[in-house]
């Protein structure tokens, strides 16, 4: 068991749920592919998340649950999606009940906390149309004003669980097409507004999530009364776009959690399946593939577990922050999980084979997390129309701006140290040039010179870290070069290379991320992670991707790493930075084509 | 005083419009004060960044939705002379786009040390 107070409900949960590869366990491996098959909602799994009282973690402690904060709830999505990203995605639906714990009145939000804990309700969000998906200003469903309250009018489409919930947050044009304040988000409470006057749209068949209820909802002249807008009318965009911080933020926790199950599907047949006389896992090829898988969670993990505590401590810079999370974590783990296909082999293909075909199903789930929620194009979009802001600020620090980042990254990446309640008012929409952990790097640089005078630390470790973290600046500097030079356009005909600018940007803060969580953690997150081995080939591993590096920096440091990946995979731990105790140490080992039979470990 | 209202207003809308034309790749002449922003181009995330480009300008913190609540050139203008002191603008009125490169120092020096591997691989 982890020591970490704000791991220990994932742990609890992981325990209540079971082993996944036990049948009878709920959300089991072969319950959920049978879901899958027969794409029908997971109602069964669905009510028992709730009887187990897991919407407290998603209702604020002011509002009646238990909510303080996102890494807690991080690591429980990821329990969840580890499992099946269908039922996790559908239950977590409920994170857009953010919105109402940001805006709503105390009323609202009496109702809504009521409605999740206590009636076991869900939602969904409307604010994709058949015709403007990204593009939201210029949305077709619009609210007309009429004594006590709006008309509806207008279909939103595809919308997950638009027809499974009982309230759907709307945004609807209640001004002009264009206008950023002509649009209006609405909390409608589906039993308060008349059956004639809305329908739901048939399901959507989908590549993946098959069994989620993706459908539409469409309203005809519907009332909802002045009680269901939120905020004022006009307040629509600024809210929508403050929520999407939040959840596009949390998204990486779905990613996190399948990846979690691709690698450990992947590693239970190539540490079992014998070629030429050795193990799979014995090839040097496939073994270096599941390394690198391996690094990939944990540097996903410093940026996903960064930006889940740098809320509570930075929100006001998480038009930035939510942008680079989106777009990184979830396209690297579809990476990871591309990569890693050919070492399970023909079986990755197979729809019943091996732990019951969980591989393809998570490869065909996985891919729509990066599209979702604001896609890559978008996210990169946002960050870009930042970057000259970025630049300028990073040029105008002073030492009192330095001293200011350096304590707040110490209170962001501290794992061991509480952070506080996040505080959703102090969302913004811009970020005013400020990028703690990249404009922080100094910062981290600093302490690995000092470093050097620690007897402990293996000082070869310790010169690769500095000679990766110089080149991390370098090319940060030559990031802000290359923007101060260039002339900026507004618009959406930005360059093919500007979204290539903004990707290395992506990288490049992710390297910042491990470098700051490795500091403030060394000492308490094991031995391994101390070392910092795993930390000089994650960032050459990041770096490669833009500067031409050698492909191997060092042998011994990835057969360490290897060791630490089996040794997790026997334990049962979740591949992570935090490494939890993941449900009963026991194991399937099942032949191909033969029933599973359990055994003891 | 309200002829330096007047003119301040003038010099407010001449900065936007200047700064507009250089972003949207515009006629200065084209932009007219009492248009709607997005008729431009300008689209509503554009609009709030171009709220950071007058904050360096005037080194006062915005409403993040300024053009958003005021989304003509004129109204914006006008809520800008209202409630802030804008002679900065007119300061920089000849040069509607600052130049990162010439306009900004940098105090904190970089760290930066070999280019290249470094040693890394040795
Ligand atoms: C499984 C699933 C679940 C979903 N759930 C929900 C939900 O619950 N609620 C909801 O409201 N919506 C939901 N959606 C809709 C989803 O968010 C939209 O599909 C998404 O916003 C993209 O919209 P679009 O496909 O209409 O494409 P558009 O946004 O219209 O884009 C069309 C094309 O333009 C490109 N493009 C867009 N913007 C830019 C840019 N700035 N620069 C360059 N290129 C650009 C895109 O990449 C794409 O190629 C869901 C979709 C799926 C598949």
């Amino acid at each position: 068991m982890t020591n970490l107070e704000q791991y220990q409900t994932a742990e609890a949960l992981e325990k209540a749920l079971g082993d996944p590869n036990i049948p009878e366990s709920v959300m089991s491996f072969q319950k959920v592919m049978e879901i899958d098959e027969t794409e029908a909602f997971p109602h069964e799994e669905i009510e028992w998340l709730y009887n187990w009282k897991l919407a407290d973690y998603y209702t604020p402690t002011n509002c009646g649950g238990k909510f303080t904060n996102f890494e807690e709830f991080v690591a429980i999505v990821r329990v969840l999606c580890r499992r099946d990203q269908t039922t996790g995605i559908a239950f977590t639906t409920m994170f857009w009940s953010f919105l109402c714990w940001m805006a709503g009145t105390e009323e609202q939000k009496a109702k809504l906390s009521k409605f999740v804990r206590e009636e076991h309700g869900a939602m969904c969000l409307g604010y994709s149309e058949k015709e403007h998906g990204s593009d939201l200003v210029n949305g077709d469903l619009t609210a007309t004003k009429v004594p006590g309250g709006y008309l509806l009018n207008g279909e939103k489409w595809p919308i997950n669980r638009a027809t499974i919930s009982g309230i759907s947050f709307v945004l609807a044009r209640t001004g002009e097409k264009g206008e950023a304040k002509g649009l209006s988000l609405f909390m409608v409470d589906k039993r308060e507004i008349a059956d004639s006057e809305y329908y739901n749209l048939p399901k959507i068949h989908t590549h993946g999530i098959r069994a989620s209820d993706m459908s539409g909802i469409g309203f005809k002249n519907c009332f909802v009364p002045d009680s269901m807008l939120l905020l004022k009318e006009g307040d629509g965009l600024e809210l929508g776009l403050k929520g999407f911080q939040i959840t596009r933020t949390l998204c990486a926790a779905f990613s996190l959690g399948a990846v979690d199950t691709a690698l450990r599907t992947t590693l239970n047949f190539a540490s079992e399946r014998v070629i030429y006389n050795k193990t799979v896992f014995d090839l040097p090829q496939p073994r270096r593939i599941l390394v690198d898988a391996f690094l990939d969670i944990l540097l996903c993990d410093c940026e996903t577990i960064g930006a889940a505590r740098g809320f509570s401590v930075i929100p006001q810079q998480f038009s930035v922050w939510a942008s680079v999370v989106k777009y990184f974590v979830t396209t690297q783990i579809e990476n990871t999980i591309n990569n890693i296909y050919p070492v399970l082999g023909s079986r990755f293909y197979m729809r019943d084979e091996h732990d019951f075909g969980m591989f393809q199903k998570i490869l065909r789930d996985n891919s729509i997390i990066s599209m979702f929620d604001g896609s890559t194009v978008v996210n990169l979009h946002a960050l870009m129309l930042q970057f000259r802001q970025l630049t300028k600020q990073r040029r105008r620090r002073q030492p009192e701006t330095m001293k200011g980042i350096a304590e707040r990254l110490e209170q962001i990446f501290s794992l061991a140290n509480p952070v506080p309640a996040f505080d959703a008012n102090k969302l913004e929409l811009f970020g005013r040039g400020m990028d703690d952990p990249l404009h922080g790097l100094e910062v981290a640089l600093k302490k690995l010179d000092e470093l050097q005078q620690n007897a402990e630390l293996n000082q070869e470790v310790l010169s690769k870290l500095i000679n990766l973290g110089n080149i991390v600046l370098e090319e940060l500097d030559a990031h802000d070069s290359e923007i101060a030079n260039s002339k900026f356009e507004f618009g959406h005909d930005q360059s093919p290379e500007l979204f290539e600018i903004a990707k290395k940007y992506c990288t490049l803060h992710a390297s910042a991320c491990c470098l700051h969580m490795w500091l403030y953690n060394r000492n308490s997150l094991g031995d391994f992670f101390a070392q910092g081995e795993w930390l000089v080939l994650s960032l050459h591993r990041l770096l490669r991707t833009i500067r031409p590096l050698p492909y191997t920096i060092s042998e011994h440091y990835i057969e360490n790493v290897a060791q630490e990946l089996v040794k997790l995979h026997q334990e049962n731990k979740s591949f992570s930075i935090v490494p939890i105790q993941l449900a009963e140490a026991n194991t399937i080992k099942q032949e191909d084509n033969t029933n599973a039979e359990l055994i003891n470990v | 005083m309200p002829n330096s209202s007047m003119s301040n207003q003038t010099t407010v809308e001449n900065w936007l419009k200047a700064q507009l034309a250089e972003q949207l790749s515009l006629e200065a002449e084209a932009i007219k004060a009492t248009e709607p922003l997005t008729r431009y181009g300008l689209d509503s995330i554009d609009a709030v960044t171009m709220v950071g480009d007058i904050e360096d300008v005037l080194d006062e913190e915005l409403p993040s939705t300024l053009f958003w609540d005021y989304p003509t050139i004129a109204k914006s203008a006008q809520f800008l002379v209202e409630n802030y002191d804008v002679s900065a603008l007119a300061d920089a009125k000849d040069e509607p786009v600052e130049e990162l490169e010439e306009t900004v120092a940098a105090p904190v020096a970089s760290a930066g040390k070999s280019k290249g591997w470094g040693g890394l691989f040795g």
